[in-house]
Parts: C-alpha cells; structure tokens; sequence
C-alpha cells in the first residue's frame, strides 16, 4: 500500500465525514489497484461482481484439496452436539467444483457420505449414501434451503458457491477491524433458495468473506455467519479456521471448525469424485 | 550431455543439445499415472492459457512417467507463462530446445540426501535469461503417502424387543427380544486402491431359532483404479429408487428373519468389476454360489400360517446352490435424471413352493428355486422438489413370465409449516401382472402413500409414516419407521406394522390368494431397538 494510500485511511478513520467517505472510496480503489484489480469507475452492481470475480479467481487454480471438519451445534438452552467430517474437494476445468463429504462421527453416520458435483447456471447433482442399506439415494438439490446435518448451515451455505449463482450490488466500503473491507449484496438467482438476499463483508486487502448477514424470503435477518482465523496456504489460498453461524430468529448456532488444509493431494475426477466412490468412502 | 549424467548414479538428467535460437518449453510437474497427469495438465492449460500436453518418458528408476509439458513458447510468452507461474508459486522446469528427440528424456527427482539438481541449463546458450525456477519435478504427490495403511473397527451393539398384540396362529408368544452385534473392520492400504472390508453379523433370538443365525455381511477386498473398481469377496450391493418395494434390487438373497420389509440381505459371494465411463457406469457382478432365503421358524413370526421347510429347498439348476449367476448392470445421470438398466441370469432369489407333508403329518411349504431371466429399470427424474420414480422387471420362468413395477413420487417440502422439519410426501403405486396369484407379494396392485419427517434437531429424529392399501382386497398395511440418537453413541429406533382388512384364515381355503393376508392378520407389533455404537 502506497503512502498516500495509507493517509487518506487515517483522513477517513480520523474524520469520519462526508468528506472521509470520499477518502475511503479513493483508497479503496487504490487498495484494489494494488491488488490487481479495479472496480473504479464502475456501478455497484458491476463492482459487486467484479469484487467477487476476483475473489474467486483468486481462490482458483487449488487443483484439490482435503480438510477436516468439526461442527459444533448448540440449542438455545445450551445443549451440545458435534459431528465430525472428511471433506475433498476438486476443481474442475470446465465446470463447477466437486465435492465429497465423508461422514465420521456420530458413529451413526459412520460410512455415510454426500456427494456433490457443483455447475455454473444448472441445478448441482446431489447423492447420498446410506451404508446401513447400501443405497446411494439421489437427493434434490433443489431442497437446497434445508439445514445440513441439523445445523444452522443450510445445504446452500455448504456448498460451493459458484459466482454465477448470484446478481452483486456494492453496498458499501468502510474500515473494520480486519482494514478497508467491502458491503457487498448478493441474490441468489435460485428460486429455491432460502434467502431474498445475502449481504457479504469481505477484507478489501485479499477479498476474504469476513461475515455474511442472511435475510429470509419475508427479507428479515434470519442468520448471522462471522468467519474468522484465516490462514494462508501454499502461498497464495486464504482459508478460514472457524465459521459461527448465529440463528437470530431461533437462538441456536453452529460452530464449524477447519483443520488440517492439505492442497494437491492428487484426488482424481473419477476414482474419488464418482458415485462408485461414494460407496467405498471412508 | 553425457558429462551430465555423471552427476549421481540415481540422477539421469538430459540436457540436449540444439539450435540455440529454438523455443523451449515448461515442465509443471512429473506423475506416475496418466491420468492425473492428464487432469493437472487440463487445469494448466485453463490457467496458463497455452497448450499443455502429456508426454510419456521414464523415469531415473527406470518407471514409465508421464510430464505435464507446454508447447514450445516463444519468449515473450514464456516469460508471460512463467510469471503466472511465479505468481501462483507453481513449481517448473525447463525443457530446453525441444523437437529434438532426446528431448522428453526425464530427470528423476534425486533422493532426498543428494545434493540439490542442477540447472539443465547450458549458460553461455542463453547469458541474459533471468535463473528459471529450481528444476523441481512434482512425482505423484498421493503416492507420497502410499505407504499409510487406514484402519477402522466400529462394534454395534443392539437390544431389540418386538411386541405383538395378539398371540400367532400357531400361538407363537407376545413378546420376541433379541440381541445382535455388527462388527465392521475395513483396513486400507496403497493410497487406498487396495482394502479389506470385513462385517460378520450375529443375531441371537429368545423366540424364533430361525432367527437366531450368524452371516458374514461382507468380506471382500478391493482394488481400486482410477476409473474401474475390483471387489472380490462377499459382499452387498443394491438397486432401486422406490420407498415400498425393492422390485430391482437382486444380487443379494433377503434375510427375511431379519425383517419382511425386504432391507436386510445376506452376504453373496461375488467377483464385482466396475467400469466408470463418461456415459455411465458398468457394472459386471459374477455370482458363485446362492444364499436360501431365510424365513422364520414354528415359533418366529410374522409368518407364512404354514411353516416353510428351509432344510430341503430344492433348484432347477442341476449345480443346485453352486450355479455360477451372473449380472450386468448399466447406470447413468444426465441432469435431474438417473436410471439403471441391468438383466440378470441366475437362480431366482425369490423361491416357487411345493406343498409336502412331512413324516408326522404336517404341512409343510418347500422352497424350490428356479434359474430366470429377469431384465430391470430404475429411474429417476427430479423437477425443482419432486422427484419422480419408477423400478420395473421382467422376469422368465416364475414359473410363468410375468412384469411387475411401482411408480410414484416423493415430493419434499422443506421447512414445514413454518419448522426446520422437512415434510417428504411419498405416493407409489405397486403393480404386479400375476395379480393375486402372485404368491410372493402383497404388493400386486397397491396404493401406497406415506410422509417422511426430519426434524431437524440434535437428535436427527426421523420418522416415515405410511399406509399400503390393496383396493381390490382392501387389505391394508400400515408402517412406522423412526429414529433418534440419544447422545453421541446411541441410537433409537421404532418401528411398528399393523395387518388390517384381510378376513380370518379360511380353513377350507388356506391359500386362497385374494386373501393373503390371512396370515398375518393377528401380527400387529411394535418394535423397539436401541443401539449402542462403539
């Protein structure tokens, strides 16, 4: 960041006037100008989706990737669960990610796991298996709103989020905590979602979603995500530690905690992404 | 270029000479196996935006390995390439003057207390070139944990009771408890292309000796390829798509003692070849050897009124319980739209029965199993939340040719009524060509209609509720199926079936096939099992 850069954060922060909202923008452009891209002089609809273009292009190009995942679910009296997960996932060329999930613990779940093959514009492909009857069971993704595992994430805020999914609007762009950082509105285009509309914070610095505020189809705050301890892998991929995910309407909330990134581990598209490795998956 | 292959005995590093002006290309990593390399080459190809290719050579051990190579790039546009690379700290090398044969000859990553390679680079060819990236070669990087073997033990323990209203016809008790245990053991070695799957199981039954009976769920191994798998071994597999009857579903023989809901089957002996292709799956099950079908003793039930004799079955095929069976099975997605399409020659797992007399005068039903043909569709099409479904057969020689399929749909409301429960509405039609006569089945032209609930709590309760009605009998069968975990290790489950609208067993008329149920008119229960998960 540039000296400039810099002082016209201070003017901003120090000021916090009309005038400082000038200083922002003018440094927000100069923040993403040096970071190798720009949304000056673009309409906030245009900036929402270059900002998440850019996101995503910088989250592209991991080949593949394994981590573990511990979920902690709480009831608004407190009462606990947690779950436990293996989770791959594999980029693909010319198409949406895929995704395995491998159920670990409760022991219940022991040998179950979803698959999830992820497109641009159409519907993703959906299977579970059941191992207590051998049966991997097509599920509509359509059914996309309902919570996963019982959690407070719904099966959409699990899965890969492709940026055509949704239409952008730059909302704002202020300092946080983690520096400039970006308000940024999505809509998702699937009528079968859960929510009338998303509003995402990202870090302006290296655009990484730093919370997400959920409004339900009567576009009321349903679900407040804060994701947090983001660490730097091979280099250049930002990944987060924990996610918290508060349910305003219900009070309970899901805790997911990442562990153990591991990039470039050689899965393959056929022997560990098709529906013949979901009955194997362990 | 000999001078070079001096460097170490492990390390065989080709630098060729050329024409000084060719272009050259980057090597972005070596693999083992084709079709990863194939895969990393596709993603550079997108990143890169150059041509990538794969180009087989060998290794400094003398293996076959395959190279994510670019075409050859003129300067400006390597040095474009290699600043991507730089700047998504890619590992490459340089391929220096290619088109000259020697050119794909590879280098093999030194062992790991050799000192660092050499740059295969000739420096007076190109003084001003800036120091490419350390020539580093990327082998497989799975195969870097090849040697980690994967093991699991997982013990289920379960107490089960079952409660009948009524005494059985025969008198057969109330109250049936009875405990299993499960034990599964999987162990995983070669990166996990090779495993062990290992699941005995054991019943023990108060009542029914039947019931009582140890079988070996699955014993196999696999081999696994990249887009084939190998199972050897006994093991499960099932077919179908619909809630109420499993039509398709044959590979394996039924544990009808278990339940009569037809989800519990034995271990089959089986050589499974797997084929994953862009235009589906195929599937190649060779059978040696057939599993009887169990049913429950004198004193078991639910139950046929007249015990079945399962200690002298009889078969059509002359090898008896050894004819080799065999299966082959084509399954496929386009979109929201999956089927599977398979034939099947073998013995039949359902049996035909004989009508004896045993030596002190009782009646008695004999399993005979006749060799058919059976031909088999599943599919399933999903529009926004209804899914849409059907399982039909033909079979041969049952001892008529006959068809049988149910159709229906399952329609899934998420967040019913305002909950985070999710309300499944599940309506199948069953229909069976033999109609009555079909011996075999209640299901011969029934209307079943049930509603599935997840409630979405901690406990991941689940309940599928549901009625099967025959509007021809009337005969009516309802069925409940619940779950819930009780803390991290337990698990509760609740099931009940009730028999309803049949008339009294006509004893003139036992076997009159418009009343069916007659049977098991008096074996209502409800069941209780809770299972502890070590």
């Amino acid at each position: 960041m540039t000296f400039r850069t810099f002082a016209s954060l201070c003017q901003a922060v120090l000021l916090g006037s009309a005038a400082a909202a000038t200083a922002v923008a003018a440094a927000a452009s100069a923040a993403a100008v040096a970071a190798g891209f720009s949304i000056t002089g673009l309409d906030p609809e245009a900036a929402g989706l270059a900002i998440f273009r850019e996101a995503d292009r910088r989250a592209s190009g991991y080949g593949d990737l394994t981590v573990d995942l511990e979920m902690r679910l709480k009831t608004e009296s407190g009462k606990e669960s947690t779950r436990g997960l293996g989770i791959r996932q594999l980029e693909m060329p010319d198409d949406g990610d895929r995704l395995l999930v491998v159920f670990d613990s409760p022991k219940s779940y022991r040998g179950a796991a979803l698959l999830s093959y992820a497109h641009k514009t159409e519907p993703d492909d959906q299977w579970i298996y059941l191992p207590a009857v051998k049966r991997v069971k097509r599920i509509a993704s359509q059914n996309k709103s309902g919570p996963f595992l019982s959690s407070e994430f719904a099966y959409e805020d699990m899965a890969l989020q492709e940026v055509e999914k949704y239409s952008y609007r730059l909302l704002d762009t202020r300092m946080e905590d983690v520096g400039l950082a970006y308000e940024v509105e999505r809509i998702p285009a699937d009528r079968y979602s859960g929510y009338a509309r998303e509003v995402v914070t990202l870090d302006a610095a290296e655009l990484r979603i730093q919370s997400i505020e959920y409004f339900d189809r009567q576009n009321r705050l349903l679900k407040t995500l804060v994701v947090s301890d983001y660490g730097l892998y091979e280099g250049r991929f930002w990944k987060p530690t924990r996610m918290l995910m508060t349910n305003h309407q219900t009070g309970k909330s899901t805790e997911l905690i990442w562990r153990n990134y591991q990039f470039g581990t050689g899965l393959d598209a056929d022997r560990h992404f098709s529906t013949n490795s979901l009955l194997r998956a362990r | 270029m000999s001078g070079l292959r001096q460097l170490g005995p492990a390390i065989l590093f080709c630098v060729v000479a050329g024409a000084a002006q060719a272009d050259d290309a980057l090597v972005f990593g070596s693999f083992k196996n084709a079709s990863n390399a194939e895969n990393w080459s596709s993603r550079m190809r997108v990143l890169l935006n150059v041509d990538v290719n794969v180009v087989p050579a060998r290794g400094g051990d003398g293996t076959d390995i395959y190279r994510v190579v670019t075409a050859p790039l003129a300067e400006a546009e390597s040095v474009r390439v290699r600043r991507i690379a730089d700047n998504r700290q890619l590992k490459y090398w340089r391929l220096l003057d290619v088109g000259t044969e020697d050119a794909a000859v590879a280098r093999a990553e030194p062992p790991a207390a050799l000192p660092p390679p050499v740059r295969a680079e000739n420096p007076q060819r190109r003084p001003n070139d800036q120091p490419p990236a350390r020539p580093v070669e990327v082998i497989e990087p799975a195969a870097v944990r090849s040697s980690d073997v994967v093991q699991m033990l997982d013990i289920d323990l379960g107490a089960q009771a079952r409660a009948f209203f009524e005494e059985g016809l025969d008198g057969q008790s109330k109250f049936h408890p009875s405990v299993s245990v499960t034990v599964e053991y999987y162990r995983a070695w070669d990166d996990e292309r090779q495993s062990l799957t290992f699941t005995p199981y054991y019943r023990y039954d108060s009542e029914d000796d039947e019931r009582t009976h140890f079988d070996l769920r699955e014993g196999f191994w696999s081999l696994v390829g990249n887009d084939w798998d190998l199972h050897l071994g006994v093991k499960q597999v099932f077919w179908g798509v619909t809630e109420f009857n499993h039509l398709v579903d044959i590979i394996n023989q039924t544990d009808q003692v278990e339940n009569i809901d037809g989800e519990d089957k034995l271990g089959q002996p089986m050589a499974h070849l797997s084929l994953v292709r862009d235009w589906g799956i195929l599937d190649f099950h060779l059978l040696p050897g057939f599993r009887e079908r169990t049913y429950p003793g004198p004193e078991g039930r639910p139950r046929f009124f007249v015990p079945i004799d399962t200690d002298d079955a009889t078969y059509e095929s002359g090898a008896g319980d050894s004819r080799v069976d065999g299966a082959v099975r084509w399954s496929h997605h386009l979109g929201g739209f999956e089927f599977g399409l398979y034939h099947f020659n073998g013995t039949s797992r359902a049996p035909l029965f004989d009508t004896v007399v045993d030596g002190d005068g009782t009646l008695l039903l004999r399993p005979h199993y006749p060799v058919i043909d059976q031909t088999g569709l599943d599919a399933q099409a999903i529009f926004g939340d209804w899914a849409f479904k059907l399982e039909t057969i033909y079979r041969t020689n049952f001892p008529d040719d006959y068809y049988a399929f149910n159709a229906g749909f399952e329609r899934t409301l998420v967040g019913a009524f305002g909950t985070r429960a999710d309300l499944g509405l599940v309506v199948e039609y069953l229909y069976d060509d033999r109609g009555d006569a079909a011996f075999d089945t209640f299901f011969e032209n029934d209307l079943a209609v049930a509603t599935r609930w997840a409630l979405n709590d901690l406990g991941d309760t689940q309940a599928l509720i549901g009625v099967v009605w025959d509007h021809d009998s009337n005969e009516t069968i309802f069925t409940l199926e619940a779950s819930r975990r009780l803390g991290e290790t337990w698990l509760l489950l609740l099931e009940g079936r009730a028999f309803a609208g049949a008339a009294d067993l006509d004893p003139d008329n036992p076997f009159d096939p418009a009343n069916k149920g007659a049977s098991v008119a008096q074996d209502d229960y409800i069941e209780l099992e809770l299972t502890k998960f070590l």
